[in-house]
């Protein structure tokens, strides 16, 4: 192609492009993810309400104001089993901020005779729910084993970790990011 | 099958996807190397020492972020959290570390880029299947007939529009002919890539907003696609350093000369052979003349 002709269409490219940024403008701001229910960091957390192994219910909704983590987990799982003695730690020095954690234990693919002693041997303090129909498994894409959503106190998600163990370094890093999070 | 795909390589798995991508891009780049005078070897270690860095400076740069959690735990800088990673700091400690290595090594940075770009465009690829598996880089909500259900609703399928403009870019680059200027493989690919990105951000769902709901992600890649189409104008052909012209010469010179005795003589030798052979082919055609004669 001739230099010149080759110049015209480069020009005509770079023209295109800036045309296509002022077309596809963000207007309605349904690029920030909106404020749907997701799994997705920048989501609202997908809403659930779960019991603990005594009756007591949780919903998700009821803690807005609230930084939470939502820990999925099983018994069975190496390192889920890995990463409790942590998030114990962590519940602990933070609850006086406004921390709440809450162990959803996955029912539906574990044995639920196994979970009091679990807790009992982890010495785990922080709420354990029951999710036996696998009802916030499905809201929430579970597909692998420990997944965690550390909850903004506005109710989005801040940060998804599939797969574990978590490291303490970065569990404490995404809790103080979650507790200094406006409410609103 | 999509979900299928989503359930095989759900995060952390995804990774796989960027790893076989990264091998496969190295296998193709290292095959390329010749084509753009670049030592095979030299240019595996690049790629090789391009990864380590990242993969560390990664880590470094988040841990430095979060220093005093980190201080607190320090063994949690070996752990194998892909959350606890920072790309930004991956990317500068990638770039710093393979300039360093290029200048070490002698290296020309332009035909060095041409040859990595096999391996970026590779990556690219990988990229693009990793976001499809783990639902990253989603698109807006769609009524188009191939819209993909994700996160909730239904989206434009962006991460599908990521991989075909990768594997567009790959065939482009990897059937083009060899280009004698160095450097234009490369900012074909950044061109072409730049550009893919400004079209597919249009319908991404998860873009940062700046001045009014401009995406700043086109604007990004706006720039790099006019310094690329710039500097692909601005290219020049590969030239041959004078020092090596001055060495190379005189034997060339050697060689033409050798050339032009060994025609000299052949030709001599030739025409011998046809004057010793010459008197005997008149006989024998003297000789069929006679023939019917007699």
């Amino acid at each position: 192609m001739q230099p010149i002709y080759r110049r015209i269409l480069y020009g005509f490219i770079l023209l295109a492009g800036l045309v296509w940024i002022f077309v596809s403008v963000d207007k309605t701001g349904a690029s920030t993810a909106g404020r749907v229910p997701a799994p997705q960091k920048g989501f609202l957390a997908p809403d659930f309400t779960l019991k603990t192994p005594t009756g007591k219910t949780y919903t998700l909704s009821e803690l807005k104001g609230k930084a939470v983590l939502v820990n999925i987990w099983a018994t069975w799982c190496p390192p889920c089993r890995a990463e409790m003695p942590g998030i114990q730690k962590f519940y602990q020095q933070y609850q006086s901020q406004g921390l709440v954690v809450l162990g959803v234990n996955a029912t539906a693919q574990d044995n639920p005779l196994d979970i009091v002693p679990f807790v009992t041997q982890y010495g785990l303090t922080f709420p354990i729910l029951l999710d036996e129909t696998n009802d916030l498994g499905s809201k929430y894409n579970l597909r692998s084993l420990p997944s965690s959503f550390f909850i903004n106190r506005d109710g989005t998600i801040a940060d998804v970790v599939i797969g574990g163990p978590m490291s303490d370094a970065l569990l404490q890093t995404d809790i103080e990011t979650i507790l200094k999070s406006p409410a609103n | 099958m999509l979900d299928l795909f989503r359930n095989i390589f759900a995060p952390p798995r995804d990774l796989i996807l960027l790893a076989a991508a990264a091998w496969i891009g190295m296998s193709l780049a290292e095959k390329r190397a010749k084509r753009y005078h670049t030592d095979k070897s030299l240019l595996s270690n690049l790629i090789f020492y391009l990864v380590l860095a990242y993969l560390l400076g990664g880590r470094i740069y988040y841990a430095l972020e979060h220093l005093s959690a980190f201080a607190q735990s320090p063994l949690s800088l070996i752990s194998l959290n892909t959350a606890a990673f920072d790309s930004f700091g991956a990317l500068a400690a990638a770039l710093i570390v393979g300039f360093v290595y290029g200048q070490r090594k002698g290296m020309s940075v332009w035909p060095t880029l041409d040859a990595l770009t096999p391996f970026f465009t590779l990556l690219a690829i990988g990229i693009g299947f990793s976001h499809l598996a783990s639902g990253a880089a989603f698109g807006s909500e769609t009524t188009v007939p191939w819209g993909i259900n994700l996160w909730g609703a239904i989206r434009q399928p962006t991460q599908i529009y990521e991989i075909i403009a990768s594997l567009l870019t790959f065939a482009v680059i990897w059937l083009r002919k060899a280009d004698s200027k160095p450097g234009s493989d490369f900012l074909l690919f950044a061109a072409l890539t730049s550009a893919s990105r400004l079209i597919i951000e249009g319908f991404r769902g998860d873009s940062t907003l700046i001045l009014g709901g401009v995406r700043s992600a086109q604007v990004i890649a706006w720039l790099i696609l006019a310094v690329s189409l710039v500097a692909l104008e601005l290219l020049k052909p590969r030239v041959v350093p004078v020092a090596v012209v001055e060495k190379v010469e005189p034997v060339i010179e050697t060689k033409r000369n050798e050339v032009k005795r060994k025609t000299q003589s052949t030709s001599a030798q030739k025409t011998t052979n046809v004057k010793k052979t010459a008197p005997s082919k008149t006989k024998s055609a003297t000789a069929k003349r006679k023939s019917p004669k007699e």
